[in-house]
């Protein structure tokens, strides 16, 4: 066994060692050291192994893949599954490992106040998580990958209802489930018409131009949900019913993203389907515009970030359809630290002034000044300003689209950068700065195990830019700077949006002019009203009416046959008369008719 | 006498163990209730032992039908105790073999009255399903598919619920209606099957003696030579139809398919929980397998024929089934009528006629059998405690029994199919060999796959009512989580659940090759009939043990029916 693939099923086999032994005793489960324990060693052990799969490749270890048949079917092989650590998935890998163990560091104390038995099963849920989304990061073809794609969408449905006494979070998971879920059903029919086109499950396999497309287009579906694009994005805010670190590492940082790794990883298949790639600019770009302005008005700081997210999720998307997967990938990596960052960060916040209200914040500089700055890192980072590592992301996206569908989805794009710094600006503005409210007044910093992952990730939130030549490199990429018109406005995007955040809301109960059309328009939440409304008007009325003739039809007819049964036993029953010379009389005319039957043939 | 000697007799110690259990239970004291229950368990503890010895010595690789038995019984009518399993049916014997110790357990203190009466049914049931699976003679198949019956009734009619009779009156009705029609049908393949005196309701005989007639009629119906039609052949061509949709009937009703699924909900929603768990568990299976074993394979010309009405009704069953449940206020009416959107899937592979659709379609069947068997097992548990079975009624049941909602949750994942349990396989196997049926129109297996997202829908939206959300009764607030025997049965299937899901290579080699032969002989009726080989469809058939050697027959033509 050659070393890699023993590092790749050490990622993958700890996380999934330490969920099963949190399963099958409930003994570790039931206490807090050993579930956490375990879980955060698993992770450990994994991020270890992740980073030193991306330090072999870097001292250029070559692509490796290894399969093992998983479905026979009329004696060879239908399906596999295995491991490929090639340059998307290792440094993926590290990325999930590495935030995923912050996270749990992070929840360690985060979550103090929980029952022991539900601080060990949320362990438990997070071993589970990694392991899923493991599989899915290693996954060698496109069937191993949905497997971990729904897997992933169990621990999300578990995790988001973690609270699940709570009626919204209750709520709130079967949405999740059931959104991503309806878009996954894309998925399913890719694989099927792939498979029944090319017999097979590879990304690299060579489908025909119209093959290509149609499964792409589905694919994109999945995608759509998964990665919480217009018009499936509704789940997403909802999610955050969860658990704040749940938020910074599922619905932010990675499982969101396994759309967005899925069309890297799927790019060949893209690639002959420019149609689908068309598509996804213009849903990337909408996405992104459109979740920004969102942002805007949200008042708990957890929405904000998550419509971000919906946002930043939509410049991958846009990315990639430009035909750069490249930048998509960039961003997604430097998008997973600086975001999994500001949302521990606003964690902390809200475990500090018990609400998730904006307005129930202000003024925490001075009370938590560590969580402030780091917080403003992430901040900045996301706006793009020069320097942090979404900088040079978010420029490589911006660059990849200029002059695409004549500039329009790269005005999209840059206007929600604009709006990104202005709704981060407001963030900021309202939580930290301005006079303290009377909850942030007794707000203190948090104790190590919540500082330390901040801390750990506001390195890359600030420095990750830095490694993208190095990725390009490992991708087979091309990648340089340049100066041009893009990064000039990008630039200036975040500032004056940062600036104006500061000129709109820096005075107090200060609001956008428009504010009330865009209230009005979240309130309305018509998109989610429409899919409230296919669930409830159209589904369970059908299946109402569905009820009702089987009631009355179905099941109708065969009572009325039953009763038709009887009614007929009923009325011959006077024959049987129990008279012998009855029925003598009876043979006697049947024997005659019988016999002149009989003649007349 | 080493363990090659005995594997003549594993069959039928498999089959008979639990009727000589239920004759040990008749000399045991009515108030014995322990002793009872635990005799019973052995029994069919045993019986399960013996099904995965069965199981284990089935070679893959090796003969059509193994551990075959063979015995003189009626020789002047053609009947013969023959006995023998195919990986297919090799595979539910064991999944009847689970359930038998599991249905005991889950009802240890569920039933009060009449337990000894209660217990001999169940061995009587086993029995009865472990005949049905191995007989290879049709008259054995048709006797033991009749004794499940009887017993059934009473399960149901004895130690139901409050509308226990008629419930069982319209089971019993229903299912006897449909093997009635088939006893016809069976007493006709055993007259034109055969010329006089050479007569056999043995299934191989039968299977190999329809072949060369079959092949001329499917060519005949591709417009290829029908001038030179067998007498045999001529009457297949006019009462084939006729005699599969008579098999179809028996078979339709039991799986069941819409529109004659009405029976099944009345009947779980009244049957105890050892009934419902037998019914969804194995009954319901006998309907596809008899899909499976007899109506297509002696009829695929017929059955080629009407393949567009079943693929249709097993896709109106899956759609129609999945939203009836969300319709349901009732926990076992929804898990009911979600049984008949799942076996929509089967019946849906079954007629897909390609190796990947069967194969999920056998897959499926053992699948069903575990996850519905379960769901209907869990919930007896909380039925036991609560007493009522709407939904309304519960509410934040995951707070006070985390152990219990824990499994109930694995289970549904199950039954939604999600990737790492065996649900997803079987599913998946059967959309993909669908897909792949080019001659099938592509919405069938587009409209198959909503079951995707309406079983999610139901069944999450179950779950949120019954185990989510605060406790607001405070009759739920006191319930307390499984015990230890509750918690054995609920962790024996979700190990199943997640080992058939994540290793499903091992059983699925066994169902391989009468997947291989099945799909075969279905192409037998199609238009791709020539490039079936004879030997891929046809059987060996042992010669009858003990029996006088037969004297040389004089040929005879066969019986031509009137047409």
């Amino acid at each position: 066994m050659n070393s890699p693939v023993l590092l790749g099923e050490v990622a993958l086999g700890a996380p999934a060692l330490a969920a099963l032994l949190l399963v099958v005793f409930p003994w570790a489960r039931r206490r807090r050291a050993p579930a956490a324990g375990l879980t955060i060693a698993s992770s450990l052990v994994a991020a270890a192994a992740a980073a030193k799969l991306v330090i072999d490749r870097t001292g250029g270890a070559p692509d490796v893949r290894v399969t093992i048949p998983w479905l026979p079917a009329q004696g060879h092989t239908l399906a596999e599954v295995g491991l490929q650590l090639d340059g998307v998935s290792v440094v993926m890998l590290l990325v999930v490992t590495v935030v995923a163990l912050c996270v749990q560091v992070f929840s360690l104390e985060y979550m103090r106040d929980e029952t022991a038995r539900s601080y060990g099963r949320y362990f438990a849920y997070h071993a589970l998580f990694l392991f899923s989304m493991n599989l899915l990061v290693l996954a060698p073809n496109l069937l191993q990958l949905f497997a971990g794609w729904e897997l992933v969408g169990v621990t999300s449905y578990l995790l988001i209802g973690f609270y699940f006494a709570r009626p919204s979070a209750a709520r709130a998971a079967v949405k999740a489930f059931w959104m991503t879920k309806l878009a996954d059903m894309g998925f399913l029919f890719a694989l099927l018409v792939l498979f029944a086109s090319t017999g097979s499950f590879d990304w690299t396999v060579a489908a025909s131009p119209q093959v290509a497309t149609a499964v792409t287009a589905l694919l994109f579906i999945a995608v759509v949900g998964k990665s919480a694009q217009f018009p499936l994005h509704v789940w997403l805010p909802d999610a955050m019913e969860g658990p704040t670190p749940v938020s910074a590492l599922l619905h932010a940082a990675t499982m969101v993203a396994a759309g967005v790794y899925m069309l890297v990883r799927a790019d060949p298949l893209f690639a002959r389907a420019p149609a689908t790639r068309d598509l996804m600019l213009w849903v990337g770009a909408g996405t992104a515009a459109f979740a920004a302005l969102l942002a805007l008005v949200q008042t708990d700081i957890k929405r904000v970030l998550a419509y971000s997210t919906c946002s930043q999720l939509g410049l991958m998307v846009a990315a990639i359809g430009a035909g750069s997967a490249f930048a998509g990938f960039f961003h997604l990596g430097t998008h997973a630290f600086f975001k999994a960052l500001l949302f521990l960060a606003a964690g902390s916040v809200i475990h500090a002034v018990h609400s998730n209200e904006l307005g129930a914040m202000g003024g925490l500089r001075r009370r938590m000044p560590l969580t402030s700055a780091v917080f403003v890192v992430g901040a900045l980072s996301l706006s793009g300003v020069p320097g942090f590592a979404g900088f040079a992301s978010k420029d490589l996206v911006l660059a990849s689209v200029e002059g695409k569908a004549g500039w329009v989805p790269w005005v999209l794009l840059m206007a929600s950068a604009f709006l990104t710094a202005l709704y981060m600006g407001r963030v900021l503005v309202k939580a930290f700065l301005g006079p303290p409210s009377e909850a942030a007044a007794h707000a203190h910093e948090p104790g190590f195990s919540m500082t330390g992952p901040l801390v750990l990730l506001a390195v890359p939130a600030v420095f990750a830019g830095l490694l993208g030549g190095w990725l390009a490199r490992s991708l087979g990429a091309d990648y340089h700077l340049h100066l041009g018109l893009t990064p000039v406005v990008a630039s200036a995007a975040a500032v004056l949006g940062l600036g104006a955040a500061v000129f709109v809301f820096g005075g107090a109960g200060r609001r956008v002019p428009w504010a009330a059309a865009l209230e009005y328009f979240d309130r309305g939440a018509f998109v989610d009203r429409g899919w409230e409304s296919l669930y409830r008007q159209v589904l369970l009325r059908v299946s109402g009416w569905a009820r009702w003739v089987d009631r009355y039809l179905v099941d109708g007819v065969i009572n009325a046959l039953g009763w038709g049964t009887l009614e007929v036993g009923t009325t011959v029953r006077p024959l049987q008369t129990g008279r012998t010379r009855d029925y003598v009389f009876a043979v006697m005319v049947g024997a005659l008719v019988l016999a002149w039957l009989g003649g007349w043939r | 006498m080493n363990a090659a000697q005995l594997q003549p007799y594993l069959l039928t110690l498999v089959v008979f163990l639990p009727l000589l259990g239920a004759g040990l239970l008749l000399f045991l004291p009515r108030e014995e209730a322990g002793q009872v229950r635990a005799w019973t368990l052995l029994a069919m503890g045993v019986d399960l032992a013996l099904a995965a010895v069965a199981y284990l010595v089935f070679d893959p690789k090796g003969a059509e039908f193994q551990l075959e038995v063979r015995r003189a019984w009626s020789a002047e009518f053609g009947i013969s105790y023959h006995l023998g399993v195919d990986g297919l049916s090799v595979s539910l014997v064991l999944l009847t073999g689970f359930l038998g110790p599991v249905v005991v357990l889950s009802s240890w203190k569920f039933i009060h009255d009449r337990v000894k009466e209660f217990h001999i049914s169940l061995l009587l049931i086993q029995a009865a399903m472990m005949g049905t699976l191995v007989s290879l003679d049709l008259v054995l198949f048709y006797v033991f598919f009749e004794a499940m019956l009887i017993p059934m009734y009473l399960l149901i009619g004895v130690w139901g619920s409050e509308r226990r009779r008629e419930a069982a009156m319209k089971f019993f009705l229903y299912t006897l209606f449909g093997s009635l029609v088939m006893l016809v049908a069976i007493l006709a393949v055993y007259f034109i099957g055969q010329p006089a005196g050479a007569r056999s309701f043995d299934y191989g005989t039968i299977y190999n003696s329809l072949l060369s007639a079959n092949r001329q009629l499917a060519a005949c119906t591709q417009g290829v030579g029908c001038a030179t039609l067998s007498p045999l052949a001529l009457t297949l061509q006019a009462w084939g139809p006729l005699m599969f949709l008579a098999f179809a009937l028996a078979f339709a009703i039991k799986v069941p398919m819409v529109p004659l699924h009405t029976w099944l909900p009345e009947a779980h929603v009244e049957a105890p929980v050892a009934g419902s768990i037998i019914l969804a568990g194995v009954m319901l299976k006998m309907g596809t397998y008899g899909f499976w074993r007899f109506a297509i394979p002696l009829f695929p010309v017929a059955a080629y024929q009407f393949r567009p009405l079943f693929v249709a009704l097993a896709v109106v069953g899956i759609v129609y089934g999945a939203l009836m449940c969300l319709a349901q206020q009732d926990v076992k009416k929804l898990i009911a009528y979600s049984s008949v959107s799942h076996l929509g899937i089967c019946m849906l592979g079954i007629f897909a006629f390609t190796a990947e659709a069967a194969s999920g379609s056998a897959y499926q069947m053992l699948n069903h059998g575990v996850s519905s068997g379960a769901l209907f097992c869990l919930f007896g548990f909380l039925y036991e405690r609560r007493h009522t079975r709407r939904i309304s009624d519960y509410g934040g049941v995951a707070r006070v029994m985390p152990f219990f909602a824990a499994s109930f949750l694995v289970v549904t994942f199950s039954s939604i199919a999600v990737p790492g349990t065996n649900g997803f396989v079987g599913e998946f196997l059967v959309l993909l060999g669908t897909f792949k049926a080019s001659s099938l129109w592509l919405g069938y297996p587009v409209l198959a796959t909503t079951t995707v997202i309406l079983g999610a829908s139901y069944m999450l939206w179950m779950v949120q009512r019954v185990f989510f959300g605060p406790i607001d009764r405070p009759e739920n607030g006191g319930l307390r989580d499984l015990d230890l025997r509750e918690g054995l049965t609920a962790s024996a299937f979700m190990v199943l659940v997640l080992w058939m899901g994540l290793a499903p290579q091992p059983f699925l080699d066994r169902i391989a090759p009468a997947t291989d032969r099945f799909v075969a002989r279905a192409q037998l009726g199609t238009p791709d009939s020539a490039k079936v080989k004879d030997a891929d469809v046809r059987v060996t058939v042992p010669p009858i043990e003990g029996a006088p050697p037969a004297l040389p027959q004089p040929p005879v033509a066969a019986v031509a029916l009137p047409r």
